[in-house]
């Protein structure tokens, strides 16, 4: 592995790019109707939610800290946000586990099959995420799929609570993040050189030495991808939370909704979504970090 | 290049096809806010095209939760973005309070010798009723008495609830918190008794979800109104409305006129006839079933009651003292019921 060249950090825009500065420059205009359109519909907005945040009423003239250290001096708070980031590593994990398998399937299949396959993963998104979440109310329910056929297998004799329990959330948000896990993984493990593994094995490494060694390290970059997909959609899949795990299971996303829309207190409300936002950008840029690393430890 | 006569000629053209929609529109037209979802549907199925008819006034629906409608008439300032609310009690409060609402003169409403005494006051006018009780699975479990059955088996562990988000929660808990001891304005008693079952309970829900937790067999028993119960019994799910022994409790969804109204004769027109007989009438049929509030339309036999005059017997309650309690309640569930 050492004496791969590493590609150029920047790609093409390289400085040692012939007629590199005019290039730059015209990308650079290319990028600003998206830089403007974002300054305007996210990064405006985003500061007007931060200016809310510091006022002290919901009428929104008193500004101060008082919403600030409200939240802050609650320990209520810190459980939420707790429980939330759990939430999201939890269907993080679920997602790898089945996730990474059926990518190796796909790997391994004939190109008809792994049309089939495409179509299978996808399939999650092509459903409204209402739809998809009542149809776990019916698999998951007391009088549901899962538990009639386990009843009447004789495996269990009282219907399983699943709906409203963590367990249950995490097994629906599973199959519904599933895509955002697969699609990179599948794409960057479909570029993967296939005489590598040939190699591998000729040099005498065992099949899952070869997976472990070879295969997981090629393929980090799009687990990465995927893990940030998933964990920033299960994190504020408000519905999906609400809906499959009930009220008592209480995470961000439900306490912003019904500060927002209920008790109309819009500046609690922005401190709960910063909250939010910061501790999904938390884990997301350690993620990434991460990310960045493992690549620097292939192509190294 | 084109002369002057060809660009006199395009102006007026143009000025004839702009004048055509108005004379379609000569009685002008009426924006009412409403509530998304059963109300939308029902008021664009039947209160459009009956005002349409009667008055040749268009109707402009805007569907808008409550408290949105009272935050955008707030931010508005005195120019509204619509002629007419639609609340329920607790933001009905809340706008009165803030000088969001026209006085509202009755002699201008025909049909309102229609309806019972107390539905139309200076500032609104109930155009329809609520009624919440208990609704249970016949099929799973006895018709429970009251709210103190609830708490007991077989009721406990079949059992649905919801917070104080909705009017129809709020109001159930406080009668709840009333039979252990508790008041309108001290709901510990029922939070109390509710975390001593809370193992026991089926589910705790969001409002929404309610009734689709009930229709999957989640949950044999919840608090909600006689609507939701005719609409899921529409659909041939097992469920029967129980007036607690305490008494049903009821509120009124009324309408308003907007302070700086742009259309105040037509906000009249739409009020009137949605108080009508007629609008009633297709109102309470399904899949709507709401409960009429006009004396000249029959009551359907699932209700609890009669007559409406019987209704001034069941439980209401002061949201003068319950909105500035609400936020810390909801807030005091959440902590309570989490696991």
């Amino acid at each position: 592995m050492r004496t791969m060249t590493p590609p150029s950090p920047d790609g093409a825009t390289s400085p040692a790019d012939g007629g590199g500065k005019r290039s730059v420059t015209a990308e650079w205009q290319l990028a600003l109707p998206l830089a403007l359109a974002f300054a305007s519909i996210f990064l405006a907005p985003l500061l007007m939610l931060v200016g809310v945040s510091f006022f002290n009423d919901d009428k929104i003239s008193q500004p101060g800290f008082g919403q600030w250290a409200k939240f802050l001096g609650d320990p209520f708070s810190y459980k939420v946000i707790a429980d939330t980031m759990l939430l999201g590593v939890k269907t993080v994990g679920a997602t790898i586990l089945i996730g990474y398998p059926l990518a190796l399937v796909y790997l391994d299949a004939s190109p008809r099959v792994q049309k089939v396959l495409i179509f299978v993963i996808v399939m999650p998104l092509l459903l409204s995420v209402v739809v998809r979440t009542f149809a776990w109310i019916v698999v998951l329910g007391r009088e549901g799929v899962v538990n009639t056929v386990l009843m009447q297998l004789g495996i269990i004799s009282e219907p399983l609570r699943l709906l409203q329990t963590e367990l249950g959330l995490v097994i629906s948000l599973t199959q519904i993040e599933m895509p955002l896990m697969l699609l990179p993984l599948i794409s960057v493990m479909s570029r993967l050189d296939p005489n590598l593994r040939d190699a591998s094995a000729a040099l005498g490494a065992s099949r899952w030495r070869t997976l472990f060694t070879v295969i997981v390290p090629l393929s980090m970059p799009g687990l990465v991808a995927g893990c940030l997909l998933v964990f920033a959609s299960s994190t504020t899949a408000f519905i999906s939370q609400s809906v499959i795990g009930g009220v008592r299971l209480i995470y961000l996303p439900l306490l912003i909704w019904q500060q927002s829309l209920v008790v109309f207190n819009w500046p609690f409300a922005a401190v709960v979504s910063i909250a939010l936002l910061i501790s999904v950008l938390t884990v997301v840029s350690a993620l990434s970090w991460l990310g960045r690393r493992s690549g620097g430890y292939v192509h190294g | 290049m084109f002369s002057r006569r060809h660009l006199l000629a395009g102006a007026t053209a143009l000025g004839g096809a702009s004048l055509l929609p108005s004379i379609a529109h000569a009685k002008g037209s009426v924006a009412a806010a409403i509530y998304p979802g059963t109300w939308e549907e029902a008021f664009r199925a039947t209160v459009a095209p009956a005002l349409k008819k009667k008055d040749g006034i268009d109707l402009e629906l805007q569907p808008l939760f409550a408290v949105d409608q009272v935050a955008k008439a707030k931010a508005a300032r005195g120019a509204p973005p619509f002629d007419a609310f639609v609340l329920d009690p607790g933001p009905r409060i809340t706008a009165i309070e803030g000088g969001l609402f026209d006085k509202l003169d009755a002699k201008k409403l025909t049909n309102a010798s229609k309806l019972p005494a107390g539905l139309v006051d200076e500032w609104g006018v109930g155009v329809n009723a609520q009624v919440v009780g208990i609704a249970y699975n016949p099929k799973k479990v006895p018709a429970p008495k009251g709210w103190k059955d609830l708490f007991t088996d077989p009721w406990v562990s079949r059992l649905g609830i919801t917070g104080f988000q909705t009017t129809f929660g709020t109001v159930s808990l406080i009668e709840i918190a009333k039979v252990f001891g508790g008041s309108e304005t001290n709901i510990e008693p029922a939070l109390a008794e509710l975390k001593k079952v809370l193992p026991k309970i089926a589910a705790v829900g969001q409002p929404a979800a309610m009734p689709g937790l009930f229709q999957q067999g989640q949950c044999d028993v919840i608090y909600t109104n006689t609507q939701t119960v005719a609409t899921l019994k529409g659909r041939g799910v097992d469920i029967e409305f129980v007036k607690p022994e305490t008494g049903a409790i009821t509120f009124l969804t009324t309408l308003h006129i907007a302070k700086g109204a742009a259309d105040v004769e037509n906000a009249y027109k739409y009020i009137d006839l949605v108080a009508g007989k007629e609008v009633q009438e297709a109102l309470t049929k399904p899949p709507y079933n709401f409960v009429p509030v006009n004396k000249d339309v029959p009551l359907p036999d699932y209700l609890p009651m009669k007559s409406l005059d019987e209704m001034s017997s069941f439980i209401r309650h002061d949201w003068a003292k319950i909105n500035p309690l609400r936020a810390g309640w909801i807030e005091k569930f959440n902590k309570e019921m989490a696991k």
